[in-house]
């Protein structure tokens, strides 16, 4: 190996990533211009949709004279629009109403109401989660009047009151939130910003009837494989990089709904100190050059750029599963999960910005990737060494 | 130089099965002399030539190249050559002086000399005027000329040359030839592949017919027309792809 010769050889891959339109969008383009905005646009797209049903939930729809007028004035005092519906479940169904309510007494004297909503629209949910609010309260209060009436104390109806306390530290949200960030859009985004660079200088040199001439040239097969990696390694860095910055701008920016003082404060509390990035960048690096390693190997079969991409776009879905079990609340890493590729770093990323991981699921996970890494590594370098690889037809 | 010695390869293919792609061939080029491997498609000149540039390793057989041997000193065999085949080889988003730097420095050429030796080949093949555009904007001539400049950037003593004029037109194909007599008249050893009789024999002092992976006995355009006894190009070479169909066992 000729370090001399290495290094030309990775300048000309860069050379050519940075003037090919295709790997600038994938690697620049994408994480720094299309997530931020598809995240804020989201962001507003919620907010109003969240208006919006607010808006239309406080339709109420009732039957001619079936409504007692205490319940009617209770209701109405609370700013919800009363209106006589025909049908009570057309009147949902077909959304002249977001609820419809109806009041009855039993044989027994019993007093019923019942409320009609359609679980699958968000307005017609609020609305019966309103009218149930209401209901409990005017319950309470007629409860209390009785209690009053027969001279018994109000106490009587709360013997006792239930609070929760969220123990998860501020720094220990702002982990998880960043963490699935991290497990999920970063690793998705940095397998696509190789992808294209890795095609290009594999499927790419053969459609394109350069790598003749570059393999009829005195760089080694070993230089040409060592150099091609490590520029895909440099693409799908730059991506992570570059999503990483447009994320937290995007959160700052209030991408989420996040522009709330308490959301700024959390997002505040994870120490982006050398030690923090140190171990983030060591969980990403193995499982970086696993992924650059397979993607040379796998794009080395095709014949032309468009057979590489049919060849990695399985590889991406077989990256969406573990990277979306890493970001799942429940999972839990232990050392025999911390074999599983990619998931582990998904969910070890997450405990470390959390500040709460193990040293042993730590050992593992970068044990296991460095491992996978070098696994595929050889292969790729094998694969350059097969001639009816590199000459298929 | 060139020395081929009973050279095979054999490929499986899955239609066909085993296929004698390059069938015992030795044959040698000298310093100054121009061979012409003369054959349709599909007869086994590439294989031939990319077992030479040590991009395929051959069945069984071995040549030296440079002095270098084929399977034993690969990388020593790529110091030497310069390979140029009808595709060009050219990466559309460097420019021609790009390029040539780059695979200067593949050859282990730097700094000042590597200058030096750009500069002198963008003058001789007077490329000044588009050295600094990228490639992929260039006319098939300017990359003729880019894909020739590389073949010559580190100053090999054998050229290996596939069909190097393989798809240009009437003037481009002329630079080419000009800079094959050019290189012949410096001293080196040049292997050229072509099916184009008559480029053969302008260009050629000798010239072997290979068909069907088997190669005929090497010689002179003249000698060839004595052996077969005809005057026209064609008639000689379809002679010699028949005299080699009558020596060969039936399939």
């Amino acid at each position: 190996m000729n370090a001399g010769v290495i290094r030309a050889m990775y300048g000309k891959e860069m050379l050519e990533i940075f003037r090919d339109r295709r790997t600038l969008i994938s690697m620049v383009l994408v994480p720094l211009l299309v997530m931020p905005l598809i995240l804020l646009a989201m962001g507003k797209y919620m907010a109003s949709a969240r208006r919006q049903s607010e808006a239309e939930a406080s339709k109420i729809g009732f039957r001619e004279g079936a409504l007692a007028p205490d319940l009617a004035a209770r209701l109405k005092g609370s700013g919800l629009e009363l209106a006589v519906v025909g049908d009570l479940r057309k009147a949902v169904e077909d959304k002249t109403a977001a609820a419809t309510i109806e009041a009855t007494t039993s044989p027994s004297g019993q007093r019923q109401i019942r409320i009609y909503t359609d679980r699958t629209r968000q307005a017609s949910q609020l609305a019966g989660e309103k009218l149930r609010g209401l209901l409990t309260d005017f319950k309470d209060e007629t409860v209390k009047a009785s209690l009053r009436d027969s001279g018994l104390s109000e106490k009587l109806l709360t013997p006792f009151v239930i609070e929760r306390v969220n123990v998860a530290a501020q720094r220990k949200m702002a982990g998880f939130l960043w963490g699935s960030v991290l497990g999920y859009v970063v690793l998705l985004l940095m397998f696509s910003g190789g992808m294209y660079p890795a095609i290009d200088m594999t499927a790419g040199e053969k459609e394109r009837r350069t790598l003749e001439a570059l393999l009829a040239s005195p760089a080694g097969r070993g230089e040409i494989v060592v150099a091609k990696i490590l520029a895909v390694l440099t693409a799908i860095l730059v991506t992570a990089a570059l999503t990483v910055i447009s994320m937290a701008y995007a959160m700052k920016s209030g991408g989420f709904g996040s522009s709330s003082k308490e959301f700024q404060e959390m997002l505040g509390t994870i120490p982006l100190d050398a030690p923090t990035l140190g171990l983030l960048l060591a969980t990403l690096l193995p499982l970086s050059i696993m992924a650059a390693s397979l993607m040379i190997a796998i794009a080395l079969f095709a014949r032309s750029f468009k057979e590489g991409q049919s060849y990695l776009t399985p590889l991406m879905m077989l990256v969406v599963f573990p990277a979306v079990l890493g970001v799942l609340p429940g999972m839990e890493l232990t050392p025999a999960m911390a074999l599983i590729p990619i998931f582990n770093a998904s969910q070890l990323m997450r405990g470390i910005l959390q500040g709460e991981f193990s040293h042993t699921v730590l050992a593992v996970t970068i044990g296991a990737n460095l491992v996978y890494a070098l696994a595929a590594f050889i292969f790729a370098t094998r694969l350059f060494r097969n001639e009816s690889v590199l000459f298929r037809s | 130089m060139i020395e081929v010695c009973r050279l095979s390869k054999v490929f499986t293919d899955k239609k066909r099965g085993m296929v004698r792609a390059v069938d015992e061939v030795s044959f040698e080029v000298r310093p100054g002399e121009i061979f012409g491997l003369l054959g349709p498609n599909g007869a086994g000149k590439t294989t031939t030539l990319r077992i030479l540039a040590t991009l395929l390793a051959p069945t069984s057989g071995t040549a030296r190249v440079g002095g270098a041997d084929i399977i034993r000193e690969p990388e020593a065999v790529r110091r030497q050559i310069g390979f140029l085949s009808g595709d060009m080889g050219l990466y559309g988003r460097l420019t021609p002086r790009e390029l040539l730097a780059f695979f200067g420095r593949l050859h282990r050429r730097d700094g000042a000399a590597l200058a030096d030796r750009i500069g002198q080949l963008v003058a001789l093949l007077d490329m000044a005027e588009f050295a600094d555009t990228r490639i992929d904007k260039l006319s098939t001539g300017m990359r003729q000329k880019t894909a020739i400049a590389r073949t010559l950037v580190h100053d090999p003593g054998i050229l290996i040359l596939d069909e190097p004029t393989a798809g240009l037109d009437v003037p481009t194909a002329r630079v080419i030839e000009e800079f094959i007599v050019r290189a012949k008249q410096s001293g080196k050893s040049i292997l050229y592949s072509t099916h184009v009789m008559e480029e053969a024999e302008y260009l050629c002092d000798r010239i072997a017919v290979i068909h069907h992976g088997r190669i005929g006995r090497p010689g002179t355009i003249e000698e060839l027309r004595a052996q077969t006894g005809k005057t026209r190009l064609r008639e000689v070479f379809l002679c010699l792809l028949g005299a080699d169909k009558s020596r060969e066992p039936a399939r």
